[in-house]
């Protein structure tokens, strides 16, 4: 199969070479002929080819074309804004063709679980992406492809871009590590996203209810995401090229007091900076750790070429992206191979599919360390001394110079992914199809880490510094003299997926039912990791395990990593769908999928996944049919039931024996073994439940498109760590089900075209999504119940323990419990509100109250598409509102009291000296409202009038232009993904503005 | 239903060709399953040690504070704020105030009842994975015994509990009279009994064999009256001859009664009948504190270099003067040192100076080995944490050496400099208060373990001379003697091995009592034994309360919150 996949790939860059050799033309003549649009205006690029051959044209800018047929031939119209449409040649020379425009949305067919189907008779909620759609800007992750772009679907990136985007379907469903979509690649489940190339995406259908989601069973709760790439078109040959080039720069950071302002507060309040720190100096750490200008370049190659028996496509797509923090950088190669080929007379088509992903990023070890020492260290020092050593003042605690820690560190992560695919589609005999999918995953990751014996023997026992979440900091040690990390894993998963499709029509009443099967098998974490110190020289950095020495000491010696990674894991699925439609005007559809899943108890593993859904073209009825206004009106309703499997340990439900203490043993302490972890045989999925209603219509004849959907969405047997009697289990706790969380919410998507001239044209497009989460219980009758889990503890100096949120039943997850503000009294001291509702200045735990929640009210984005001649302007805006931000990393910035060992905020110059101004409270509850200017690109397509490209284009486009919002830290952009969602804490990390130019090539 | 739409499922499916497979099983590769573990006696053995690596979690604080600071043995009042802790109300267990949120009282339930989880678990496994014999039989009744122990501590403390004995129900369960718990430990000791080694010896030592279940039955016959209202006392005498009939054990001479208890004990003693041994080197049970450092408590602060606790060393310029600062590599690791016995305790030993049980105390003055005095220099001798707080002299503030001495009697007093207040159990911080209070050293400092505090000393729970003197109290109770062993008989059979006075000529209930009082010092029997010589309501220390019902401990809030079917039986 390879060589074959080898001969075509040949054969295809040898047709590019070929592209200008006459055509042969035995019993061919020459046929002319003029496109025109459907507004009766020549349509330029349109392209045009013989049906079956490799053989095409191009109509130029007064919509001629001329290409040499033959009399049985048949050309085929194509353009991206206009129907396909095809003319046999007959006894004709001259073609005059007006082609139709595009019907929109409606008409497109839509990718979902196991099929596809067309817009028109759809009843499930999907929201469909073409590449134009997608954000435009050095993204190598495809969450911030989609961000803004999809309602419902709450996509939040921080200026970190080794941190892959925060997406949230409709509100969390679990309290248990919310995940992202399940993501599906050319019908391949599962598969990792990163894989893909963002240009060679050719659409993204995100699959919203339950009703289209509920075919994938266990793993759906989150939602799916169905990404499909480009595959060939039948005809030409085609050869594309991409690429771009971008600088990004930083636009917004930490306002922190510079050496002067620092001197002149120190001195206001009768204090002095000690001599050991003030040097003279004034220097801005943060941008002591920043690039001036980050560079990203990105090259995509596409090759190409479809026949009515068989088409192959190939593309190559290199990135080197630059982080704006120094020493941390991504280059990654993608190389896809897809071939396709028909047989036994065209009834089985085989396909093959290569891709591999290959990224080598690098990245600064203990980033939020570093940013938070780079937020805090004194401007009165130099980065270093004047014998050209790095300034430190070891003398304060927890005070290591940022730029020091940066260059004597190193992290490294080598990730290579591949996917492989066979795929085999049968025609079979009474309306009936046969479909095969092989596919084998292998992503290994080869991760180094590098600490030198500066940075081991000078910042060991230092406290990192995670986001915050459930675990708070932990004291990191390490062996002297260099310490380096090596660890190399990875994850393969292998899966079968068969299903039998028949679609039939009698006479109005149209029949599609899929019946299938699915095996897939996972190994996850196959490998080991290794930490070892003590090396003679520090260039070796993680190179050479061989040279350290760490049995010159008795501790720490070699570790190994965590414990209980290598994971296998078996998931097994029947499932069936039946569509049914009456004059394409009455829907019905109904599946059900029985999953089962070896990471649930033995009572449990199987389960069934149903789902349910109904549409009505009420514009189809015979009442509609007089007027003219409303030219489609469906309503949609569905209900399904979907599960999730993720977000805990493969052998949850089982139990292992481990080194439980040591006890005396015939004259020895030996250690003792038991269960470390409690069987849980009734361990289940998360059940969620979603109903929706959805109403589609198309006014003015497709030129104002409109979507409306509500939901509501319930989650039970939610699954985490109940505290439990130690006499049952004596570690404490298990992993159960219970609990629930509720999601409502409406979605709005509005398409509409003001502006259709010959010259000008205006598409907007509007989504708006608005979902309201509730906790509605954290129980389960058979545990002790849980009143409320404390979340997101930043652990500022003197405030460890000091919870920002509590997940609990009634509220949202993201909900703050902190201490009420009351502002400052005559002395200019704070006040807080106690549970009395009297004001205090020594609040106690129990003055907290629920205050203000993280998620918004309202997400917007706002695209618009300007076309004026060759120009094309696209201006998308993005907006989130009615959200609360926790600003801890305000808070502990804002300590005058402490400021000749530690900087603040030059907004805290008005504290007193004295003053618990840094205390967690509302005080730091911020409205993180925003309306960002997210993009904008301005292209020119160039009108060329020659055999040998077919058509170019050049962009010049900027990310991030403008924000608005009175937030006061560095971006509202806060993720709202995970259990503590809207707390800013460690996201120094600064806000970029991007430009870059780019061009796109066909040949 | 769920089964029809399985088997159309599966139905439709045999026509797609591919329905043969529905198999979910995983191989797991990389865990100590079930299926690979364990397989060996090797490792059956470390399955059951799990059960003891938890027991030894409480027995020597959570298990030893609630057993001993509830009565006259033992206290531990603040000084200056210093052990006033109001979570673990170490004054309420004094005063018999205790609430249902007490840290102690909470910290026992949890541990046992791990003790009890691990046990289960271990029973579980081993049921399933031993091959069938004999050497399964006796594991399995020598986990069911320490299990019944287990109860039987429970059910001292608590009175009514709950009784679970499967790992894989995680159904919670209501707690039962403790007439119905000891009922179960009964027939639980009993059903194992056949089936234990009636061994001692090394490869036992530490362990359940069969004369620790017969120590237990005996336990629980002498106490039957209290916990159950039928008196069993040929019962305990029948469980206490069968282990004096073993032969394995003997009384230890008075000669090495101390070593007894000293950091090097071991297999080697002959009166321990089942101790926990302890060990520096040991890893406690995940949950559980598993150490033992009663110097930690017990000794004077100023004793730290004297009996090298914990590191304390005179280093290489000896100058024999505490708390100094100019002696050069004095390190004196200080115990925290709050903990002593009350002078009405302390008087049971008065009389008899010849009685060798009388040495594991510190009373009076103190001396290096050598005959010296030990020579402390107070950094003031007025002021807060001076040598006097009360002092009021011009030289109050210069420093001040004196000899160390160490009180009988103790007094709260105030001093509002440092926070000390009567009503809050507090002696002061001054180097007066720190002296007072007659301290402890029968488990004898670890001068062996110059890096933590934890002691190598064993701890035993039942010794040979108990099950004398438990047969003696039988008889005295309305048992009948056997083998000719009358209750004089069997005192003097201790007495003889612990002092040089002449034997005694008669032996009443109350003199029993208090040959109790001085053998078992320390070991965690002394609160069972004041309840069953009704003792337990009088007035001591400072101690009013008479309240019938603090014999024993409410179920603490913890435990009421994870388990919804408990219900205060007794509150």
């Amino acid at each position: 199969m390879c060589y074959h996949a080898f001969k075509r790939m040949c054969l295809a860059l040898l047709c590019v070479v070929a592209v200008t050799v006459a055509l042969r033309a035995q019993d061919q003549k020459e046929i002319k002929g003029i496109v025109s649009g459907p507004d009766g205006q020549p349509l330029a690029g349109v392209s045009v080819f013989i049906k079956g051959k490799s053989v095409g044209a191009t109509s130029n800018d007064k919509g001629a074309f001329s290409l040499k047929a033959g009399a049985n031939d048949v050309l085929i119209f194509s353009s991206a804004n206009a129907e396909t449409q095809e003319i046999a040649v007959g006894n004709k020379n001259v073609i005059t063709i007006s082609l139709k425009q595009k019907v929109a949305d409606l008409g497109d067919v839509v990718v979902v679980g196991y099929g596809k189907n067309s817009r028109k008779t759809l009843v499930t909620t999907v929201t469909s992406l073409k590449p134009e759609d997608l954000n435009k800007g050095a993204i190598t992750d495809v969450g911030q492809l989609l961000q803004g772009k999809v309602p419902g679907l709450n996509i939040t990136a921080s200026g970190d871009p080794n941190k892959p985007a925060a997406v949230t379907l409709r509100g969390a469903s679990t309290i248990n590590s919310p995940g992202g979509p399940f993501y599906v690649i050319d019908g391949i489940p599962g598969a990792d996203i990163s894989t893909i190339a963002p240009d060679d995406i050719a659409s993204i259908d995100v699959l919203k209810d339950a009703a289209a989601t509920a075919i994938y069973g266990n793993r759906a709760s989150n939602g799916v995401i169905m990404v499909t790439t480009k595959r060939a078109k039948k005809g030409a040959a085609q050869v594309t090229y991409g690429g771009y080039v971008g600088a990004e720069k930083v636009s917004s950071q930490l306002h922190v007091m510079n050496a002067d302002q620092l001197r002149s507060f120190v001195a206001t309040n009768n204090q002095s900076l000690s001599t050991n720190d003030d040097k003279g100096a004034n220097t801005n750490w943060l941008k002591e750790l920043e690039r001036p200008t980050a560079i990203s370049t990105n090259h995509n190659i596409g090759l190409s070429q479809g026949s009515d028996h068989g088409s192959f496509n190939a593309s190559l797509n290199y990135v080197k992206k630059q982080g704006i923090i120094q020493n941390s950088d991504l280059t990654r190669v993608i190389a896809r191979l897809g071939v396709e080929q028909y047989t036994l007379n065209d009834k089985l088509r085989l396909g093959l599919n290569v891709t591999n992903s290959y990224s080598n990023g690098n990245d600064v070890p203990y980033l939020g360390v570093m940013l938070q020492q780079a937020a805090k260290y004194l401007p009165v020092s130099p980065v270093k001394n004047p014998d050209g050593t790095y300034f430190e003042d070891f003398s304060l605690t927890n005070y290591y110079n940022p730029v020091a820690m940066m260059n004597n560190s190193q992290m490294n992560n080598k990730i290579n992914n591949l996917i492989g695919s066979a795929t085999a589609h049968a025609i079979l005999p009474f309306g009936l199809t046969y479909d095969l999918v092989l596919s084998y995953q292998n992503s290994s990751t080869l991760h180094g880490e590098y600490y030198n014996s500066y940075f081991t023997n000078n910042y060991n026992n230092l406290y990192n510094n995670p986001d915050p979440g459930a675990v708070g900091k932990t004291q990191q040690v390490f062996g002297k003299n260099g310490q380096a990390v090596r660890s190399s894993y990875q994850n393969t998963s292998k899966v079968l997926e068969t299903f039998v499709t028949w679609n039939r029509k009698f006479g109005n009443h149209s029949v599609n039912a899929v019946l299938g099967y699915s095996w897939q098998d996972n190994i996850n974490n196959d490998g080991f990791q290794v930490n070892t110190f003590n090396f003679p020289v520090d260039n070796v950095a993680y190179n050479n395990f061989a040279l350290s020495a760490p049995y010159a000491y008795a501790t720490p010696r070699i570790s190994f990593g965590p414990d209980g990674l290598y994971q296998q894991t078996r998931l097994i699925s029947d499932f069936f769908r039946v569509n049914y439609n009456y004059k394409e005007k009455y829907m019905l559809q109904g599946s059900v999928r029985r999953d089962g899943s070896s990471v649930f108890g033995t009572n449990n593993q199987w389960g069934y996944f149903p789902s349910i859904g109904g549409a009505w073209r009420i514009s189809q009825e015979n009442f509609m049919k007089n007027q003219h206004l409303i030219n489609d009106l469906k309503l949609r309703a569905s209900y399904g039931e979907t599960g999730n499997a993720l977000g805990f340990n493969a052998y949850t439900s089982q139990y292992f024996s481990g080194v439980l203490g040591t006890f005396y043993y015939n004259g020895v302490q030996t250690s003792a073994y038991g269960p470390t972890q409690a069987a849980n045989p009734d361990l289940k999925w998360e059940k969620t439940a979603m109903a929706n209603i959805g109403l589609d219509f198309s006014l003015l004849k497709n030129l104002v498109n409109v979507s409306l959907d509500v939901y509501n969405k319930n989650t039970t047997n939610m699954i985490f760590a109940y505290k439990v009697d130690p006499i049952l289990v004596p570690s404490g706790t298990i992993t159960a089900n219970g609990g629930s969380i509720n999601n409502k919410g409406i979605e709005l998507t509005l398409n509409a075209t003001p502006v259709r001239k010959r010259n000008f044209t205006w598409n907007t497009s509007l989504n708006l999504a608005h979902n309201v989460n509730k906790i509605t219980s954290l129980n389960n009758p058979n545990f002790a119940p849980i009143d409320s889990i404390p979340v997101a503890d930043p652990e500022g100096a003197g405030q460890t323990g000091i919870f920002l949120q509590a997940l609990k039943a009634g509220y949202p997850i993201g909900q703050f419990y902190t201490w009420q503000y009351a502002g400052k009294d005559g002395n200019n001291m704070s006040q807080f509100i106690d549970r009395n509702g009297k004001t205090t200045l020594n609040p106690a735990l129990a003055d907290r109250a629920y205050l203000g929640n993280a998620q918004p009210k309202l997400l917007i984005g706002w695209s618009n598409n300007f076309k004026y001649k060759n120009f094309d302007l696209n201006v998308f805006f993005r907006g989130v509102l009615g959200n609360k931000i926790f600003d801890a990393t305000r808070a502990d910035l804002f300590r005058p009291g402490t400021a000749t060992t530690a900087n603040i905020l030059a907004d805290a110059k008005g504290e007193a000296l004295t003053d618990m101004s840094y205390k967690y409270s509302t005080r730091f509850i911020e409205n993180g409202s925003y309306v960002r200017l997210d993009n904008a690109t301005l292209g020119y397509n160039f009108k060329l009038q020659t055999p040998y490209i077919k058509s170019l284009r050049v962009y010049a486009s900027g990310n991030n232009l403008l924000v608005i919002t009175k937030y006061k830290g560095i971006d509202p952009e806060i993720t709202q993904g995970g259990i503590a969602p809207g707390v800013d804490y460690n996201n120094f990390y600064p806000k970029t503005r991007t430009f870059l130019m780019g061009v796109n090539v066909a040949f | 239903m769920k089964k029809i739409i399985n088997h159309i499922f599966i139905g439709t499916l045999c026509v797609v060709g591919l329905a043969s497979c529905h198999k979910l099983e995983v191989p797991i590769t990389s865990e100590l399953t079930p299926a690979v573990f364990p397989q060996n006696p090797t490792q059956f053995a470390s399955v059951a040690g799990a059960p003891y690596a938890a027991f030894r979690g409480p027995f020597s604080l959570d298990y030893w504070f609630l057993q001993e600071l509830t009565t006259d043995e033992a206290i531990l009042p603040a000084r200056g704020g210093n052990w006033f802790d109001p979570g673990n109300g170490y004054n309420n267990l004094h005063y018999h105030n205790w609430t249902q949120d007490n840290g102690w009282i909470n910290s026992a339930w949890s541990s046992l009842s791990r003790v009890v989880g691990s046990t289960n678990q271990a029973l579980d496994i081993l049921k399933t994975t031993m091959p069938e014999g004999d050497s399964k039989k006796s594991t399995l009744a020598e986990l069911k015994t320490l299990r019944a122990l287990t109860y039987f501590m429970f059910m001292d403390l608590y009175g009514s509990v709950e009784i679970d004995t499967s790992s894989t129900d995680f159904t919670p369960h209501a707690n039962v009279p403790r007439t119905t718990v000891f009922n179960f430990i009964e027939t639980e000791i009993k059903s194992a009994l056949p089936y234990l080694a009636p061994v001692s010896g090394n490869l036992y030592y530490g362990r359940v064999n069969k004369y620790t279940a017969y120590a237990l039955l005996a336990k629980m016959y002498l106490n039957a009256e209290y916990y159950t209202g039928t008196a069993r006392y040929n019962e305990c005498i029948a469980a206490c001859d069968s282990v004096i009939n073993s032969g394995l054990y003997a009384v230890e001479p008075r000669s090495s009664y101390l070593q007894m208890f000293y950091p090097n004990n071991g297999p080697q003693m002959k009166e321990f009948i089942f101790a926990v041994p302890n060990d520096p080197s040991a890893t406690p049970y995940p949950g559980t504190n598993g150490m033992m450092y009663h110097a930690r408590y017990d000794l004077n602060r100023n004793l730290g270099i004297r009996y090298s606790y914990s590191g304390s060393t005179a280093g290489s310029n000896v100058d024999p003067v505490m708390n100094q600062t100019t002696g050069g590599g004095l390190v004196n690791s200080k115990p925290s040192g709050p903990e002593s016995t009350l002078p009405e305790f302390y008087a049971y030993f008065k009389a008899d100076a010849n009685d060798i049980r009388g040495k594991q105390w510190l009373r009076g003055p103190q001396y290096w080995p050598d005959g010296t005095p030990i020579m402390v220099k107070a950094s003031t001798k007025g002021g807060t944490s001076g040598y006097d707080a009360t002092y009021q002299g011009a030289d109050a503030g210069q420093s001040y050496t004196y000899p160390l001495y160490i009180y009988d009697t103790l007094t709260f007093r105030t001093d509002p400099n440092s926070g000390a207040n009567p009503s809050v159990f507090d002696l002061g911080n001054d180097e007066i208060a720190w002296n007072m209070g007659i301290r402890n050293i029968k488990f004898y400092p670890d001068n062996t373990n110059a890096t933590n505090r934890n002691q190598n000393n064993d701890v035993p729970v039942f010794r040979y001379s108990d099950i004398i003197l438990m047969k003696a109290e039988a008889e005295l109770r309305g048992g009948t003697t056997t083998q000719g062993q009358d209750p004089l008989t069997l005192v003097n059979m201790i007495r003889s091995n612990r002092t040089t006075s002449p034997a005694w000529t008669s032996v009443a209930l109350e003199d029993l009592y208090q040959e109790r009082c001085r053998e078992f010092t320390w070991e965690t029997w002394h609160r069972n034994d004041m309840i069953r010589f009704g003792k337990f309501e009088n007035a001591y220390g400072f101690k009013t309360d008479v309240d019938p019902k603090h014999r024993v401990f409410p179920i603490p809030a913890s435990a009421l919150g994870l388990n919804p079917n408990l219900k205060q039986a007794y509150y």
